[in-house]
């Protein structure tokens, strides 16, 4: 019967799918491990970097800051450097799509507010996304993996230090990154952080000053740059680990469904074959009682 | 604190390269030129650039590239140095970081445009980080 051979091919199909998606499922709970460890490995780094750099930015006066350093320059924004940093795959739920309508509601409010906005996407699905709803890019790269991740940080700001000191028409006046933030295996959380101008800290300035050798000055004018691009490494530490365990929970959420589906056409499918037996039964029974009378 | 050793701590971004080890002292290549911290220093901040960083770890002289990052004394007796890249002796392919020299130093040959721009930084930050790798491996 033609319904009970399509009934077969279905749960066949469901049956393969699955094993894909348990499989999906399992290779991202080995390297979730690595990426989760990666993450912590380089907080350290980050957080050591962020509060020498507070307390060394804490220490000046808000007027001065802009004649301190390039990048301390707080401006009225009037064209913004966007960073939009996803993977360069997919299935893994809404981590890819949930930076895209934040990017492009941010976008739309921009515009609205006549501030001119430039783009650089990161992951291969940061450019569809953007490409599909027609935003023109400034530049576009693959997303970084825990190999790549140190050289991309420096190749992505030296791009946007450059946007930002540029002469006074083609400057930006702002770089924003979004990205999503690792806050556990089962959550992302949709971030976007001002990269430049850099931000003092709250907790600047307390205790005892250290000795700054040759100068608070010299330093600054050789970590401001570093400090940035400690910020982009570990956003991009966080959406590596984040794509991960968004994978891994969409797949085994998918492996669950399927094994739903299954059960559902099994049901289908014995009923039906139970109904083409008796079906079959009653003819004979039928064919054999004219044949009596 | 102790009068004899110091706690090193060299954290990337890759993570920490040695943590809260005894070091009798460490020299680092400091933006003035090479710097020596011996225990008891006073506290003190001071960038690095790329170049050779040296401490002795046991019986062990320890030699390894560093990239830019900074020096931190605190006054417990620890030291926290920070740089964005690190490598020991092994980790360095020597062949391949003399050709991606040659590229960098093409490039920064081909760029005339201004000096304090992003990417210039950038290729003048490599080609510092590539030296120190030669430097690490060359005896």
């Amino acid at each position: 019967m033609a319904n009970l051979k399509e009934l077969r091919n279905r749960i066949g199909s469901v049956k393969n799918t699955r094993k894909i998606t348990a499989a999906m499922s399992q290779i991202a709970s080995a390297r979730l491990k690595k990426a989760q460890d990666a993450v912590t490995a380089a907080k350290p780094y980050g957080d050591r970097m962020r509060e020498v750099v507070e307390s060394l930015v804490g220490g000046i006066d808000e007027a001065e800051r802009a004649a301190a350093h390039p990048l301390l320059a707080t401006r009225p924004v009037k064209r913004e450097l966007l960073l939009v940093l996803t993977a360069d795959r997919g299935l893994c739920g809404g981590f890819n799509s949930n930076i895209a309508r934040a990017v492009l509601a941010w976008i739309h409010q921009r515009n609205r507010e006549n501030v001119q906005v430039e783009v650089v996407a990161i992951g291969k699905k940061a450019v569809a996304a953007l490409r599909a709803a027609k935003i023109p890019l400034r530049a576009t790269h693959d997303a970084p993996n825990l190999v790549t991740l140190v050289e991309l940080s420096k190749v992505v700001i030296a791009d946007a230090i450059s946007a930002f000191t540029a002469p006074a028409d083609q400057r930006v006046d702002a770089v924003r990154l979004f990205f999503n933030e690792f806050v556990s295996v089962l959550t992302q959380k949709v971030k976007n952080d001002v990269l430049v101008p850099l931000a003092p800290g709250e907790n600047a300035a307390r205790g005892r000053e250290p000795t700054y050798e040759p100068s608070r000055q010299a330093i600054l004018e050789h970590l401001v740059a570093l400090a940035i691009e400690a910020r982009l490494q570990q956003a991009m530490f966080n959406s590596i680990a984040a794509e991960i365990a968004a994978r891994r929970v969409a797949m085994d959420a998918a492996t669950d469904n399927a094994t739903d589906v299954i059960a559902d056409l099994t049901l289908v499918y014995n009923r039906e074959r139970q109904a083409a037996i008796t079906k079959e039964l009653m003819e004979i029974i039928g064919g054999a009682e004219s044949l009596k009378g | 604190m102790s009068d004899t050793s110091i706690k090193l701590d060299i954290l990337t971004p890759m993570g920490a390269i040695r943590d809260g080890i005894d070091v009798p002292g460490v020299e680092v290549p400091g933006v003035l030129g090479e710097l020596g911290v011996l225990p008891r220093h006073e506290a003190l901040i001071t960038a690095i650039v790329p170049g050779v960083l040296r401490f002795r770890e046991g019986a062990t002289a320890v030699r390894m590239a560093v990239g830019s990052g900074f020096l931190e004394v605190k006054e417990a007796g620890r030291v926290i140095i920070l740089c964005d890249r690190a490598a020991l002796p092994e980790d360095v392919d020597r062949a391949a970081v003399t050709k991606r020299l040659a590229e960098v130093k093409a490039a920064l040959e081909q760029d005339k445009g201004p000096i304090d721009a992003g990417e210039h930084r950038a290729l003048v930050d490599e080609r510092g980080w590539l030296e120190a790798q030669l430097r690490l491996v060359a005896n």
